[in-house]
């Protein structure tokens, strides 16, 4: 049994703070009465993660087995989610790798030919050779790539088919050789309760015109949080279209849950709370604070994205969308939930080096943003753990870097649009098109390894509610430059972001720090 | 801070960095009450959050398989050569493996594990994990770091049943490793061969992975059993086509057909079967999927 989620308030006797720092750590010493959250423990994984996933697809969720469904002659498609999930990547092997060789074993007891597996990454950015194999294994990846294993191309005209609109007008396009299937296997990686359900086909397999009309800022404001989908405009728009998309195509969905072990053995520090740590661990954390503040970046990058998680397998369910869903967030809100007492005046939190959009390149200043007040501001179920006009604490180093290849319209963004405002409604109705119809942007989404052109609108949007709820944001450690670009304030220490917070939210405010990662969700009451 | 890399650092700088760890230390040491005891407030440590892993998956992460490069390629295998003139024949079968699979070898000394090492391909090497006996390795923390830093071993159990072998090894297979065995399970005191385990097939069955038959010549020579310091001697070794289990095929059957390639790789007769072409190598590494293809 694992130990719970806890909120710990600080006395003379706590410990300094791990904040995470970008490529970096920070050891901050909160005020007293400050309150902590910490994640709970990870859950024991599965023992036997494959006899689980056969006995998934043999008994699912108001669906018939797997094997009731295959034919020989049948055309099938085997779709995944990209590198975006989980974070940090997972040690080998994935666990879509392991349901997808479960899966294609029963294709090939059945004798179909026809088999296509595609990386569902929507408008990311597609993935490399190694990406791939790392997702689906040696074994898949030397079967099928390239030509039967491939990314998703959300830009290829004739591999896009408009399946209808909604009753909402909600445009629904689909990969062609998934509404071309007899059937499409959807397997997925749930890691927080935003993923999974019908936003895997809807926007995985989607393209811009299915994909705006969730990801604009209505819905983002509408959207309270994205990590509780009963609250999520986001997410009933995503119904909307999964559930023309189950009319066109039989779709047949397995989802699979992580638990919260996200660091090796080798960063295990990471992993626990302050109290915990061992001497080992704090020659450790010692040891790699120094490495990090005086090894060069590129080394530094290099090391923290070569990390793999020891995640283990918490839940597989197979089936119907919506039944197949409701069990898996149940195992992902008893690994995640951290019941919190109200809001509070401050929230501090530090932001580590990965964010879902920059596996393999440096966080930008834009996906700083996308990750602090897009992600982990989200990670509450209620209300925000900070109060209406409250402060946001972030730590990072925000520099001016990008990686060329996979941002190219996040240097533009953040040169240009937020160079002339960062209000997300005005970007959005005076840059949005340009951007996401921008041949040059178009090329390098297809044919390169670039983000598209519209996805630094997303993720400028994904912080949308956060804008409009915090008075003020803070970014400590930050260049000053860039911070003030973004249109937050700079300081140099955590001391000092307190002395600018109170001329927010006056003396003594109450302060909250979240410890993550390992993620957590608030469940505040 | 200017970096120690930007050109920029004198004396000051330097000063500056032990400033900062001095301060760090200083941070640590009073934050965690280095000197004193642990508060009774602090909550007890959790015994849910696993430990160190003990297969030393450390010894597979990066920067130590970097470092490992590095020894292997400036110290290990210049000594090799120059203790041995390894030949290698059949080294094809091994330049490109496109899925992960258990290397089988008949088993002499101690200079064997580098000596196969250094028969394989850079590619395949990297990705090669060495089963070292965990009753004669792993006892002691230190020579187990060793061999695992040097040779990226992992402890295998030769006493601990089919489950304890399956266990680690069928992660690391699936992991995308190969896994360098001696299906033998102690070393020959004579050259000679002895009986194989069955735990080669076991988890040759249970994956599907292929396995390689390899033999190796005149190491028994180079550092016989009992002997401390390597001799100077010629070694050879013999590489052979890789074998899939049959269908139908029990596990025992599989390792007397592994143990009967290894003895005939070791009978010295060029047979184009085992040695074979690249279009022989071509077909034995078609993926076990073929009935998908067009």
């Amino acid at each position: 049994m694992s130990r719970p989620g806890a909120v710990i308030e600080v006395d003379r006797n706590t410990p300094p703070t791990l904040f995470h720092y970008g490529e970096g750590f920070r050891l901050e010493n909160l005020p007293l009465g400050s309150r902590i959250l910490y994640p709970p423990d990870p859950i024991d994984p599965i023992p036997h993660p494959e006899r689980a996933i056969r006995r998934a697809l043999s008994k699912p969720l108001e669906d018939d087995p797997l094997k009731g469904l295959l034919r020989p002659n049948m055309k099938l498609t085997i779709a995944f989610d990209d590198l975006s999930l989980p974070l940090p990547p997972m040690a080998a092997p994935d666990v879509r790798q392991l349901v997808i060789e479960e899966v294609l074993e029963m294709c090939a007891d059945a004798g179909i030919e026809d088999v296509h597996l595609i990386a569902a990454n929507s408008l990311h950015r597609r993935m490399t050779a190694d990406e791939i194999r790392h997702i689906v294994g040696d074994r898949v990846f030397s079967t099928f790539w390239p030509d039967r294993l491939y990314n998703h191309d959300g830009e290829d005209p004739e591999g896009n088919v408009l399946v209808g609109r909604t009753g909402e007008g909600e445009e629904v396009t689909l990969s062609r050789r998934a509404v071309e299937s007899d059937l499409v296997v959807y397997v997925n990686l749930t890691l927080v309760p935003m993923d999974g359900g019908h936003k895997s086909m809807a926007t995985g397999l989607g393209s811009y015109r299915s994909v705006r009309p969730h990801h604009n800022v209505k819905t983002l404001l509408a959207s309270r949080s994205y990590m509780h989908p009963p609250d999520s405009a986001l997410h009933h728009s995503c119904v909307r279209q999964g559930q023309l998309i189950e009319d066109a195509v039989r779709v047949f969905h397995i989802e699979t849950s992580v638990n919260n072990h996200a660091f090796p053995a080798i960063a295990n520090f990471l992993q626990k709370r302050e109290t915990d740590w061992t001497t080992s661990d704090q020659v450790q954390f010692l040891a790699m604070k120094q490495f990090t503040d005086y090894a060069p970046p590129a080394f530094k990058r290099t090391i923290f994205h070569s990390m793999r998680a020891p995640y283990g397998m918490t839940g597989v369910n197979a089936g119907q969308v919506d039944a197949v869903h409701e069990k898996t967030l149940a195992a992902v809100r008893r690994q995640m939930t951290v019941e919190v007492d109200g809001q509070t005046d401050v929230v501090t939190m530090g932001l580590p080096y990965l964010g879902p959009y920059n596996v393999n390149a440096a966080l930008n200043p834009v996906l700083v943003v996308c990750l602090g007040l897009g992600y982990l501001f989200n990670l509450y179920r209620g209300k925000p753990v900070v109060r209406e006009g409250g402060v946001v604490i972030m730590t990072h180093p925000c520099r001016y870097e990008f990686d060329s290849v996979q941002h190219p319209s996040y240097i533009d963004f953040y040169d240009e649009v937020l160079a002339d405002t960062t209000d997300p409604a005005q970007i959005e109705e005076r840059y949005e098109a340009r951007f996401a119809e921008d041949p040059w942007y178009r090329q390098l989404y297809r044919k390169s390894h670039a983000y598209h052109g519209v996805h630094p609108f997303y993720a400028w949007y994904w912080a949308a509610f956060a804008l409009e709820h915090a008075g003020q944001v803070i970014v400590v450690g930050g260049e000053r430059e860039v911070v003030h670009r973004l249109g937050f304030r700079a300081a140099s220490t955590l001391e000092d972001a307190f002395e600018i917070a109170e001329q927010t939210v006056g003396k003594w405010p109450s302060v909250t720090h979240l410890r993550t990662p390992p993620l957590l969700l608030a469940d505040v009451r | 801070m200017a970096s120690w890399y930007s050109g920029r650092y004198g004396v000051s700088q330097l000063l500056d960095a032990a400033a900062s760890v001095s301060g760090d230390v200083r941070t640590m040491r009073r934050g965690f009450r280095w000197d004193r005891p642990r508060p009774r407030s602090w909550p007890e440590p959790s015994p849910a959050i696993p430990d160190r892993p003990s297969n030393l998956g450390w010894a597979r992460m990066e920067p130590v398989r970097s470092l490992r490069f590095l020894v292997q390629r400036g110290l290990m295998m210049p000594f090799t050569e120059a203790m041995t003139h390894l030949q290698v024949e059949g080294s094809e079968w091994v330049e490109d493996l496109d899925r992960p699979a258990i290397l089988a070898a008949n088993h002499n000394s101690h200079a064997d594990t580098p000596l196969l090492l250094h028969a394989l391909s850079q590619r395949t090497r990297e990705k090669t994990v060495v089963a070292a006996a965990a009753d004669y390795w792993y006892k002691r923390p230190l020579l187990a770091s060793v061999v695992g830093l040097f040779l990226n071993t992992f402890p295998f159990s030769r006493t601990g049943g089919p489950q304890a072998v399956l266990s680690s090894s069928h992660q690391l297979l699936k992991s995308g490793w190969n896994l360098l065995l001696y299906p033998e399970g102690t070393r020959s005191t004579d050259g000679r061969i002895g009986e194989f385990k069955p735990g080669v097939g076991f988890l040759a069955t249970e994956t599907r992975a292929p396995v390689i038959p390899m033999h190796v010549r005149g190491s028994h020579r180079v550092m016989p059993k009992g002997q401390r310091y390597p001799l100077p001697g010629p070694v050879k070794i013999r590489i052979g086509k890789p074998l899939e289990v049959r269908r139908g095929e029990t596990s025992r059957a599989f390792t007397t057909r592994v143990e009967a390639a290894v003895r005939q790789l070791g009978d010295g007769r060029e047979d184009s079967a085992l040695t074979g072409s690249w279009i022989d190598r071509w077909r034995a590494t078609q993926p076990r999927r073929s009935s998908s293809e067009p």
